[in-house]
């Protein structure tokens, strides 16, 4: 008893903190819950549609010793595939495979990754952030362009 | 009293829900976040996982991670197995969805600069979810064993295998041998079902959490 009657006036003074951090909204059942379920039926429902409309292929067996071609990957890598082909300049003593390799793959991510800590401006307010907008356009378009070069130039 | 109180009563004497749900069910969600279609990604993703878990369930059932049966089980699940090219459809075009939704999230996060203090760690969790997808995409993709799985991963492993210093090892660990074969087949398969699948469910907890912790980025 003595332990519960401590702990209560602890969990009323956070609770009083929060309070006027909180966007004033909807609560989360059922509103939130409900526009969920909403759009939960609506992609469930196209996942059936297209898996029986595009039943997903099969093609021969594997085969070690018949190069097929053209060979695809799957379309979320096709712009580390476009890029590797997009980039034949050596720097310096780097070979320009390593660096077709090492751009899309390990340099890509690794900046994704350090995006909040290389962003500082505080404002979410899209006309104050100019800078990040035009980053992130030309990041877009980037990996849009090498993914369309890798089909185009097979 | 009926019988849904009768039950809600036993439970609540045991496990004290009226002080449980009401935090839960009653936490606002802000107004914006309900009416714009964009805020839908997260869940979207969400949902196609949940998908991928119970069509990815049935097809463990029937497939068999060696080079000698691995098509001809696929090619009996497509055939034989009731509903099992359904179940097979819908599992490719969930993990299609799911990456695609994964990606326009991660636009959305940006553009909107949701990113940004306190949130910083969830978009590393974020960027992690993305890579943890891409690589149930790829180590998926062999397992039906026919030319473009083989080839197409033949290509994949190529590429990781000439990062510079990691490559060799990276190429190692996924392939057990120095070619495509039995080996990766079997690693492929148990990376696909089991240590992706523990890493995600980890990683989306910790995802989900955060946002519990932090609130969604209200404004636009």
């Amino acid at each position: 008893m003595a332990l519960i009657e401590v702990e209560r006036p602890e969990t009323e003074v956070k609770e009083e903190r929060q309070e006027p951090v909180r966007v004033r909204g909807l609560p989360f059942f059922p509103h939130f819950v409900l526009r969920e379920v909403v759009v939960m039926c609506i992609i469930a429902g196209s996942l059936v549609l297209l898996a029986s409309v595009y039943p997903a292929g099969l093609l021969e067996p594997a085969d070690p010793f018949d190069t097929p071609s053209p060979i695809f990957p799957e379309w979320y890598f096709l712009y580390v595939f476009g890029f590797l082909k997009f980039w034949t300049w050596d720097i310096g003593p780097v070979p320009a495979k390593i660096i077709g390799v090492t751009v899309p793959m390990v340099l890509w991510y690794g900046l994704l990754m350090l995006v909040p800590f290389i962003d500082r401006n505080p404002s979410t307010d899209i006309r104050k952030r100019k800078v990040a907008v035009t980053l992130g356009v030309i990041a877009l378009l980037g990996v849009l362009f090498f993914t369309y070069y890798s089909i185009v130039f097979h | 009293m009926d019988l849904a109180d009768k039950i809600y009563k036993w439970l609540d004497d045991r496990f004290k829900l009226r002080e449980l749900l009401p935090p839960i069910v009653k936490h606002p969600a802000p107004e914006n976040v309900i009416s714009n279609p964009l805020y839908c990604l997260g869940g979207t993703a969400f949902l196609c996982f949940l998908i991928l878990v119970v069509t990815g369930i049935f097809l463990a059932m029937y497939y068999k991670p060696t080079p000698e049966e691995a098509y001809k089980s696929v090619e009996h699940i497509m055939t034989e197995v009731p509903f099992g090219s359904l179940i097979r459809s819908m599992h490719h075009w969930a993990a299609n969805v799911m990456i695609a939704a994964v990606m326009l999230h991660m636009i959305r996060i940006y553009f909107m600069g949701a990113y940004k203090k306190p949130r910083e760690l969830n978009w590393v969790v974020g960027i992690f979810l993305l890579l943890i997808t891409t690589t149930f995409g790829f180590s998926g993709y062999l397992l039906p064993w026919d030319q473009l799985a083989f080839w197409a991963t033949k290509i994949g492993t190529g590429i990781a295998g000439s990062i510079p210093v990691m490559g060799e090892y990276i190429s190692l660990i996924l392939m057990g041998e120095s070619d495509i074969g039995a080996e990766t087949l079997t690693r492929f398969f148990a990376l696909h079902v089991l240590i992706l699948p523990a890493t995600i469910v980890a990683l989306l907890g910790l995802h989900f959490m955060m946002v519990r912790i932090q609130g969604i980025s209200g404004r636009l």
